[in-house]
């Protein structure tokens, strides 16, 4: 579940008309040059490795109070740039809404795009996704101090709990899924669904696993996960289509920070983001064909 | 946290929100300036041009007044780099705003330029002014007053439509906004707070205008 962005319909047809116009030109500006060399090469030679990502939606690409952007989208971009130029700060974010990931992508505005894309089969006809680097599902939320602890206490307490959801078409069918009977409530922003937890209006509030645990390293002791989560995505970055040695490229990179040499640099970023540690990769037979 | 979370996130964000402030003020205040020049040309030519200059003008302002500035400030920066012209987010944006100031302050110059009499400009002539001289000591001076208070609506139009380029990436006084939001999850009073200082800008541009207005009105 991507956070809703504002503007969406309107945004996204407008887009999509522009981009196409935009590569409508392109393909009549750029028959006779022939395109031989990699995207891999371009940026190699021009020596900084051009992001697209957003700014508002923590944990993932959002300003910190220095109005530096951060978060776990971003260290994955540094990971790629350090690959490339052994320099981990030779990478220009240019940032976007979530719906200008593929426009930007088809008109070579950035070099690929890290900013909490799920993968999709229909999206896969518009652009390269890379190999995944997270799991994303909705988790529950609740108060440390309330009457149920865990999703097992949940789910038999029935319809005597309410939850806290973001507002969505989709809202009461997603809770159902976890917790058939439960009472839903749907609020219009993040901070009343947790207000609600907070001041017992609700018993739990659910929402993305990755906001649940960003909540949760930024105030200890206050909340805890449910310990289970449904409605699993795969977050990717993504490339422009076509260029296989570009796509190899930023997929080995990936790969080896969640298996390889870079794996210490992906741990950190995961410990810092999501509050959890993760084991290294086991050694000797490779972990991908296990 | 204290009493006044907001207060306190709003003196902790004051550089980003000042940096996004800035932003906005320097796109506004440049569309306002280029579009302004840009449209008397194109008012001047839509009264007084050839057949193929009017024509051409007329096709550039009904276009853009025609489409809304949202796609237009899109069309900026997803069209223009694929023909070869590469520009920042910000370049994009601002040549969007003032393509809309252009066409916008054209037909208040135009409708400004129409409504003095003939008899102005005949009587210019019978004196034996040049058309130039007719033009900046008899016609402008008249139709300035016109302009004037349509003028200052169209700039506040400006400084609200720049908000449109938090869409494509600009860090203007909204995206700002959002982004402190996103992080403090205080929602409306941010918000409230971006709208006012909106409010005191345009504010601040209406009682310029009215200045302006009294210091050229006929006492």
């Amino acid at each position: 579940m991507t956070a809703p962005s504002f503007l969406s319909p309107r945004l996204r047809m407008a887009l999509t008309i522009a981009a196409a116009l935009g590569s409508l030109v392109a393909t009549s500006v750029g028959a006779t040059a022939q395109e031989t060399k990699s995207k891999l090469d371009a940026v190699l030679a021009r020596g900084t490795l051009i992001v697209g990502t957003g700014s508002t939606n923590p944990p993932w690409h959002f300003k910190g109070a220095n109005d530096e952007l951060q978060g776990f989208d971003i260290d994955i971009a540094r990971i790629v740039a350090k690959g490339l130029f052994d320099d981990a700060g030779k990478v220009q974010f240019v940032q976007q809404s979530s719906d200008a990931r593929i426009p930007n992508l088809t008109t070579d505005k950035v070099d690929m795009t890290c900013q909490f894309m799920t993968v999709t089969a229909s999206r896969a006809q518009q652009v390269a996704f890379t190999i995944p680097y997270y799991r994303e599902g909705v988790g529950l939320l609740l108060p440390i101090k309330g009457k149920y602890k865990n999703y097992a206490d949940l789910k038999a307490a029935g319809d005597a709990i309410t939850v806290a959801v973001l507002q969505n078409v989709y809202a009461e069918e997603m809770v159902h899924a976890a917790l058939p009977q439960a009472k839903v409530d749907q609020y219009d922003s993040v901070d009343l669904m947790y207000q609600a937890v907070n001041s017992g209006r609700a018993e739990a509030a659910a929402t993305d696993q990755s906001s649940i645990n960003w909540l949760i390293v930024q105030t200890p002791g206050r909340y805890v996960s449910a310990g289970y989560s449904w409605d699993p995505q795969t977050y990717a970055c993504a490339v422009k289509r076509g260029d296989q040695e570009w796509l190899n490229f930023v997929n080995t990179a990936l790969h080896e920070a969640m298996t390889g040499v870079e794996f210490d640099t992906y741990a950190a970023s995961f410990k810092k983001w999501f509050g959890v540690e993760l084991a290294p990769p086991a050694t000797g037979f490779p972990v991908e064909f296990k | 946290m204290t009493d006044y979370p907001f207060l306190m996130e709003l003196w902790a964000a004051r550089g980003a929100i000042l940096n996004g402030l800035g932003l906005t003020v320097a796109v506004s205040l440049l569309a306002i300036v280029l579009g302004s020049i840009l449209g008397l040309f194109v008012g001047i030519g839509l009264t007084y041009g050839g057949g193929m200059v009017r024509f051409a003008l007329r096709c550039y302002t009904e276009l853009i007044r025609g489409t809304p500035v949202f796609v237009l400030i899109l069309a900026c920066f997803y069209i223009l780099p694929v023909t070869g012209i590469q520009t920042t987010a910000f370049q994009a944006g601002l040549i969007g705003l003032l393509l809309f100031c252009g066409s916008h302050v054209g037909e208040i110059v135009r409708g400004a330029l129409q409504a003095i009499p003939r008899g102005q400009s005949e009587a210019g002539k019978a004196i034996g002014l040049s058309f130039s001289q007719n033009f900046v000591y008899v016609l402008m001076p008249q139709a300035l007053r016109q302009i004037l208070p349509t003028w200052v609506n169209a700039a506040t139009e400006i400084v609200k439509a720049s908000t449109l380029l938090s869409v494509i990436g600009v860090t203007e006084l909204l995206l700002a906004t959002q982004q402190v939001i996103s992080r403090t999850f205080i929602g409306m009073p941010f918000y409230l707070f971006a709208g006012a200082i909106y409010f005191a800008i345009n504010f601040a541009i209406e009682q310029l205008g009215r200045y302006a207005e009294r210091k050229v009105s006929l006492p």
